[in-house]
């Protein structure tokens, strides 16, 4: 009986995290959009409801009940597992993502996360980067030039910030002495305790490795309309289409803000302004500074070309971060 | 039934029908698909052993870095290459197949042997974590092979920058 009580918890658990993450990701895709037009000096979605509010439930509608157009030559399993191996893994992240402390409620322990397994972090790098294999799938499975390229775009930039965004990591992972993405938070104390103050080159790294791994402008050469009409989403069509810039644009960048965060800006530690619900308010605070520092470089600068992207990777970054390790690791044999 | 059992032979299962199908499919795609999902299943079955950082590892090394290099190769090398199969090959690897199946045989038993015994039982474990465990062993007792292994890569990585590099043309 304790086995099924605990599958049920999980599982509901799971339901709230995945529903949340869906409505979220619908009014992300509000925000972007907003943010943008004021960018790019435009008033963004404006007409259904007040000021484009109800614009993601048109939106989503509009997505469910469009004609679902599958090429006639295409790999017809792959193309189909491709849109669904995009999303999958980047929502299965949630699940090593603590979103607070475990409270009190009514007499009932609540724990804000799934799991809190000591190797969280690695989890979260490991799904994130089994995301890559929707797009590099839906190039192929597309049997066309176009996806083609973009999906090997995709890989070859991938791989590169993968491995500079993995040794960037160690840094605050040396500091706190663990995986676990708890123990990170609570290795960080106070202002001046949070790891942004002293690892700001692996900061640096994940930065440019968060823009790269969520396809966003700088880095968007999968996409790149102007050289291959729209990448390797070129042949999709209604929902499949949408979750590809669901999973990378919207879920990807919110989990990795939220990972940088707890890396960074110490995660839900803040003042206790805001009665016991202050951890969660002062985390997706952080969390949507984090988002909207994103959407800000994404519609503000140009697209790098493909070779000078990997150059940055393997040339700037990779030994940065080495650098970041070597650095971290004397100072804290010097300090002990 | 303990969830644990459960979880076992629903991942072995899982583990052993894509093995199969990395062998039988005639599609090199599909047959890497395959290849992705049993060791996805076999992480699933460190993580069901309290090993997590092997899991999280063999997710991150094996099921992604590796096998997104057999992708791009297979994207990029022409399709006519790839399709070239002598069957004297395949006669020729059955013996080291056999070997190499020996030695894991052999490891796995060895293991399972020696797993009662050294400082780190399971309590240990679970207390200090798992990768501190790693550490301790790869930093202290096996700090040796460790080593030569690292250099074993970066002579093999330093070989394939000599054997990519390009010759300058002079004009």
């Amino acid at each position: 009986m304790e086995i099924l009580g605990t599958v049920i918890g999980v599982v509901v658990k799971s339901l709230i995290f995945i529903v949340g993450m869906f409505l979220a990701a619908a009014y992300l895709t509000l925000i972007e959009r907003k943010f943008a037009g004021h960018v790019q000096q435009r008033p963004g979605p404006l007409h259904v409801g007040f000021h484009g509010l109800l614009q993601p439930i048109a939106d989503a509608l509009k997505v469910l009940t469009k004609e679902d157009i599958v090429p006639a030559n295409v790999d017809r399993v792959l193309f189909y597992l491709a849109s669904l191996l995009a999303f999958v893994p980047a929502i299965m992240i949630l699940a090593v993502i603590p979103f607070g402390e475990p409270f009190t409620l009514f007499g009932i322990e609540i724990k804000p996360y799934i799991t809190d397994l000591n190797v969280g972090l690695i989890l979260a790098l490991a799904f994130g980067s089994i995301s890559i294999y929707g797009v590099i799938f839906a190039g192929w499975a597309s049997n066309s030039k176009y996806p083609m390229i973009g999906g090997l775009r995709k890989a070859a930039v991938l791989i590169g910030y993968e491995v500079a965004l993995g040794f960037a990591m160690v840094g605050p992972l040396m500091m706190a002495g663990s995986f676990s993405l708890r123990e990170i938070v609570a290795a960080q104390d106070g202002f001046f305790g949070a790891f942004i103050w002293y690892q700001p080159i692996a900061f640096i790294v994940i930065l440019f490795a968060i823009l790269a791994e969520t396809g966003r402008t700088p880095f968007d050469v999968q996409e790149a309309e102007a050289e291959l009409v729209s990448g390797y989403n070129t042949e999709y069509s209604g929902m499949k289409f949408g979750l590809f810039p669901l999973a990378e644009w919207y879920i990807g960048t919110f989990v990795l803000s939220a990972i940088a965060v707890i890396l960074f800006f110490g995660g839900w530690k803040g003042p206790q302004i805001f009665g016991f619900l202050s951890p969660f308010i002062w985390f997706f605070l952080k969390v949507a500074m984090m988002f909207m520092f994103f959407l800000w470089v994404h519609w503000t600068l140009p697209r790098y070309r493909v070779d000078q992207i990997t150059e940055i990777a393997w040339k700037v970054m990779l030994p940065l971060s080495l650098l970041n390790i070597f650095i971290t690791a004397i100072i804290i044999l010097i300090k002990g | 039934m303990d969830l644990g059992v459960v979880a076992f032979w629903i991942l072995s299962a899982i583990a052993v029908v894509s093995a199969f199908g990395v062998v039988f499919f005639k599609n090199i795609i599909y047959a890497v698909l395959s290849l992705i999902s049993a060791l996805i299943a076999i992480s699933g079955l460190f993580f069901n052993l309290g090993a997590e950082l092997v899991g999280a590892l063999q997710i991150l090394i094996y099921a992604v870095a590796i096998v997104v290099f057999y992708v791009l190769v297979i994207s990029t090398v022409p399709e006519y290459k790839g399709e070239a199969v002598d069957p004297k090959y395949a006669l020729l690897s059955a013996p080291f197949g056999f070997m190499l199946f020996m030695e894991l045989a052999f490891v796995s038993v060895y293991g399972l042997w020696k797993s009662g015994t050294g400082i780190f039982t399971p309590q240990v474990v679970q207390e200090i974590s798992n990768a501190k465990a790693v550490a301790t062993m790869l930093f202290t007792k096996y700090l040796f092979p460790f080593e030569v292994a690292s250099l074993i890569l970066l002579v093999a990585m330093i070989g394939a920058i000599v054997l990519g590099k390009k010759d300058i043309v002079e004009d």
